[in-house]
């Protein structure tokens, strides 16, 4: 927790835009990706945090024990959605597609023209009572190198699911795991609806979170 | 076939196989269609022996024979070069002339034994393992030689041409290794004329 | 091919998604077991693989037509050795399209949206990424203009609908002078063969990945001018045949 305040700090005083954090976790979103095959096969998953505006990238999910699972429900219930959005809008990227409001979760979907579906789900840390948080750790020096309280939240990609920021960070994230996916399944040896296994892969699309969630 | 014919010398190797590039472009392909299409036949093999990786070696350098003893002739006919007059000579017509033809890379010949009897071809490019990722089996790395198929191409092509010679890739970066080689070696010459007297 | 039912949800707009609940449960489970780490492959000194090779690296580069003749000949060949007549070996030839197809399509649209001379659009200046193939007529302008131009250099040369009030689902692609007929000799007892069901193939893979499920066939029908002449039948399932009256319906382009 130190650390990830500390990281934070360092982080917003050079970027000097994401710096109103006064509760670093809060703000901090919890990503559930994978990759399913035409025929609902899971290929690919991976779970991370936000990376932005000091994030370290590691997912918090509100029910740490049973996440793997709530996880996955999550995504499959969208299925149905997601089939009906597919032949409604020919884009690859359908951006935010459904909401599980019990877990707070999003659904942000990306189809390959190949039939592969490509599912993140983003879930925001639980919110503590509204005030007391504030005496977070670092929350001083944070508000001391701040602009307003309010624009970050409005601003951040962690802060709203659904915003055109946000939307357009996921699209980024997707079309960069779209290319390693092309790149994957180009090879001879890579049959429609193999688990993708690669390492390689695996640090891909970590760093493409990294780089845009 | 060949007898009479005489290495042309009055073109480099290099100028052949460039000037035989910018003349034909009406015989041309898109290069990723046969990349593609060696893939299929790969992936094809080890399905149908199971994975077992010597077999596929065995049947793809079958394959490249096959192929190598039609393809002299028009190796012959698009170069228009005739015999060797040593093995030398003949690596570099299969470097700068023949994979320049058929495969538009060049490799580099290197690595030549004192007795001129064997040289390996090093790959810096090769179009028929592009996209190519071998299977994560724990096998296929260290068993499958996915290139094999060039192997025999040389065999059967060389053989028409009077030279029986052996060739084995000794690594491949799809392995892991650092590069790319083929070691090629001069067994005989199949008539007994052979090689040429010096004239 | 040991073929999964490809797109069995296609229907879900009319029905509100036919997937058994069951499939969606056991999928999870299989889920929960997906491998996290594996040691993966030895890779050169340089560190260099798949991920690491651009796409459009090899776009564009040309090889001798000989060379993929003796290919695919060989390929024919050996496929020939394993079957025991020409539905055989053009169900094979069909089977080892496939892939290909499925791949081509993610190869495409990568290279749509990664650079700007589409090359699916028509109006290169376009930047937005193409869509998917929603409506049938749609994905067959695809394969007959993009696919035939990344795999023979050029166009298909033409583009019917059966007139006919029966088959409604047919559509023909023709190829005046198919590039994979060319150099190939079909083997003697196989005079009826047409190795151009390996592009067939192709087609079936292109149409299937895009939810269109598809039989196609190449079949022989020469005329005096083009003596290789080579007709693609795409037969749409019925599903696909339903979706498209309520897309229509719907509005959908």
């Amino acid at each position: 927790m130190a650390a990830a305040s500390k990281a934070a700090i360092s982080s917003s005083a050079v970027l000097g835009s994401i710096s109103t954090l006064n509760n670093p976790s809060l703000l901090k979103m919890s990503y559930y990706f994978t990759i399913l095959s035409p025929t609902d096969t899971p290929l690919f998953n991976i779970a991370f945090g936000t990376s932005k505006g000091g994030g370290d990238g590691i997912a918090r999910f509100r029910f740490p024990e049973t996440a793997q699972y709530m996880n996955q429900f999550i995504i499959h219930s969208s299925l149905d959605i997601l089939e009906e959005a597919q032949w409604t809008n020919g884009g690859m990227y359908l951006k935010h597609i459904d909401t599980y409001p019990p877990a707070a979760a999003y659904i942000s979907a990306f189809l390959t023209p190949s039939g592969a579906r490509f599912l993140l789900l983003h879930q925001p840390p639980n919110l503590p009572s509204s005030t007391s948080s504030s005496s977070g750790l670092g929350s001083s020096s944070l508000l001391g190198t701040a602009g307003s309280t309010t624009r970050a939240s409005s601003s951040s990609i962690a802060a709203n699911p659904t915003s055109p920021q946000t939307e357009e960070a996921v699209r980024q994230f997707m079309n960069e795991v779209y290319e390693n996916y092309v790149k994957t399944a180009m090879s001879p040896f890579y049959k429609q609806g193999m688990e993708i296994k690669s390492p390689v892969f695996r640090t891909r699309v970590t760093a493409a979170g990294k780089k845009w969630l | 076939m060949t007898n009479g014919f005489r290495c042309i010398s009055v073109l480099e190797p290099e100028l052949i196989g460039f000037l035989h590039m910018r003349r034909t472009r009406v015989d041309k392909v898109n290069a990723e269609l046969v990349t593609l299409t060696y893939g299929t036949i790969v992936a094809q093999l080890c399905q149908d022996y199971d994975s077992n990786y010597q077999d596929v070696n065995k049947q793809l350098d079958k394959m490249g024979y096959n192929i190598g003893m039609r393809l002299i002739e028009d190796f012959l006919a698009k170069s228009g070069v005739g015999r060797c007059a040593n093995f030398r000579e003949t690596a570099d017509m299969i470097a700068k002339v023949g994979f320049k033809i058929f495969l538009n890379v060049t490799p580099t010949v290197t690595n030549w034994t004192s007795d001129n009897t064997q040289f390996s071809l090093i790959f810096e490019e090769n179009p028929l393992a592009d996209f190519v990722e071998l299977p994560d089996d724990g096998r296929a790395q260290d068993e499958l030689w996915f290139s094999n198929i060039l192997c025999g191409v040389l065999r059967g092509s060389l053989e028409m041409v009077q030279m029986q010679i052996e060739a084995h890739f000794v690594s491949d970066v799809l392995r892991g290794d650092d590069t790319t080689e083929m070691r090629v070696s001069l067994v005989r010459y199949i008539e007994d004329e052979m090689p040429p007297e010096e004239e | 091919m040991a073929a999964p039912p490809r797109h069995a949800t296609m229907q879900s707009i009319s029905n509100g998604g036919i997937v058994p609940g069951t499939d969606r449960q056991q999928t999870q489970q299989t889920q929960a077991q997906l491998s996290q780490q594996s040691p993966g492959l030895r890779v050169p000194s340089n560190r260099k693989t798949i991920y690491d090779r651009h796409l459009n690296r090899s776009r564009n580069t040309e090889l001798s037509r000989a060379s993929f003749a003796f290919l695919f000949g060989e390929m024919v060949t050996y496929a020939q050795r394993r079957v025991t007549g020409i539905q055989d070996l053009e169900k094979r030839l069909n089977e080892q399209g496939y892939p290909l197809g499925l791949r081509l399509l993610d190869l495409l649209f990568y290279r749509s949206t990664s650079t700007s001379s589409s090359a699916l659009s028509s109006s290169s200046t376009s930047s937005s990424p193409p869509n998917r193939p929603l409506r049938i007529i749609t994905l067959l302008h695809l394969i007959h203009g993009p696919l035939w131009r990344l795999l023979f250099g050029r166009a298909a040369d033409a583009l019917e609908h059966s007139v006919s009030p029966d088959t409604p689902n047919e559509y023909m692609i023709t190829d005046n002078d198919p590039m994979v007929n060319t150099y190939i000799s079909a083997p003697r007892d196989m005079s009826m063969l047409n190795c151009a069901a390996y592009v067939a193939g192709i087609i079936e893979g292109v149409c299937d990945g895009c939810g269109f499920e598809t039989k196609v066939s190449a079949h022989n029908q020469p005329t005096e001018l083009w003596p290789s002449r080579t007709v693609f039948l795409v037969r749409f399932g019925d599903p696909v045949m339903e979706r498209e009256k309520v897309l229509e319906r719907a509005g959908v382009k």
